[in-house]
């Protein structure tokens, strides 16, 4: 038995989840975000076989050994991936108008950090020179987006 | 310093927000469109039979196509229910409430439903119960159209025409 399936004029609706999460940073994580609003600085942590880490884990993920001193690394550095985000949705990404999610490896660091560019994205390119963008003095609270992101020097 | 501040953060707030824009196709649709008029509809599967509510364009049993829309009863039986005594975020009904499967008569499985207007030790698996609706001029096309599930007062339905359509 085959007949035409009945259809219907198309029927949609908008809505919206939300999550809202309290994480506990941790001892590592609260520090270094200690750093950022309150010094202005990036901190990160010297660890056996992988060389200053940012941001900083507390612990190898090699070896699992415990992390070392305290080292604080440039707000300047190199960008090492970009994924342009060319039609970003509102709520959902951290930028309602066309971004770069990137890598920074900021100098005096080995590793990589995760982050946004806002603006003039065609130069955001792997091996662009970028500076940190402050979040003014009043607004710093705690979190990552206390650099509000890099912008592309030089 | 050459340290960061040895008072962390404790915390960080985040809300993940997630917009959907939900099309609802055909079926759904027309589903949703018929609860309006206090119609609930299933799709017919074309090799079983079997009904399915609310209606889907294939059987997931037999793979086959449902190409029949098919009106089913607004009333059926309770076939599983569970006491929900913890209150849930976001939603405001009064504890404790019952939430349970009800197989509509003419439908091949259940749909899940609240049932009140009875207390809640008084559902039972094999209950008679019933829709109620929003009243006319208040419908929506949606899922709260139907308010909730009451009693018939019919006798028990036996469980050999229920045991399959949990």
């Amino acid at each position: 038995m085959t007949q035409a399936a009945p259809t219907a004029a198309p029927l949609s609706q908008r809505q919206k989840m939300e999550f809202p999460y309290k994480h506990s940073t941790g001892p590592t994580i609260g520090r270094f975000y200690a750093g950022l609003k309150e010094q202005k600085k990036i901190w990160g942590q010297r660890v056996a076989g992988q060389g200053v880490v940012v941001p900083p884990l507390g612990y190898s993920e090699i070896d699992a050994s415990e992390a070392g001193e305290w080292v604080e690394v440039s707000d300047r550095g190199t960008l090492t991936a970009v994924a342009l985000v060319h039609h970003p949705i509102a709520d959902l990404h951290p930028s309602a108008k066309p971004f770069a999610f990137v890598l920074v490896k900021l100098d005096g660091a080995d590793t990589a950090l995760a982050h946004i560019v806002s603006d003039n994205l065609d130069t955001a390119k792997v091996g662009a020179r970028v500076q940190a963008v402050w979040a003014a003095d009043d607004k710093r609270s705690g979190t990552l987006r206390d650099i509000e992101s890099f912008r592309v020097v030089g | 310093m050459n340290e960061p501040p040895k008072e962390g953060i404790k915390y960080v707030e985040t809300t993940v927000r997630l917009p959907y824009h939900y099309v609802a196709g055909d079926y759904k649709a027309l589903y949703l469109l018929a609860l309006k008029e206090k119609r609930i509809l299933g799709s017919k599967c074309d090799t079983t039979g079997k009904v399915f509510v609310p209606p889907i364009v294939a059987s997931p049993e037999s793979f086959a196509p449902c190409s029949q829309l098919v009106e089913v009863a607004d009333r059926g039986v309770v076939t599983t229910f569970c006491v929900v005594n913890i209150p849930v975020i976001g939603r405001n009904l009064e504890l404790p409430y019952v939430a349970a499967s009800v197989a509509l008569d003419g439908a091949a499985i259940s749909i899940f439903a609240l049932i009140q207007e009875c207390k809640p030790q008084d559902v039972h698996m094999g209950m008679r119960v019933e829709a109620v609706w929003k009243p006319d001029g208040e419908r929506q096309g949606d899922h709260e159209d139907i308010q909730y599930f009451r009693p018939t007062g019919e006798p028990d339905a036996p469980p050999e025409t229920y045991i399959n359509r949990l």
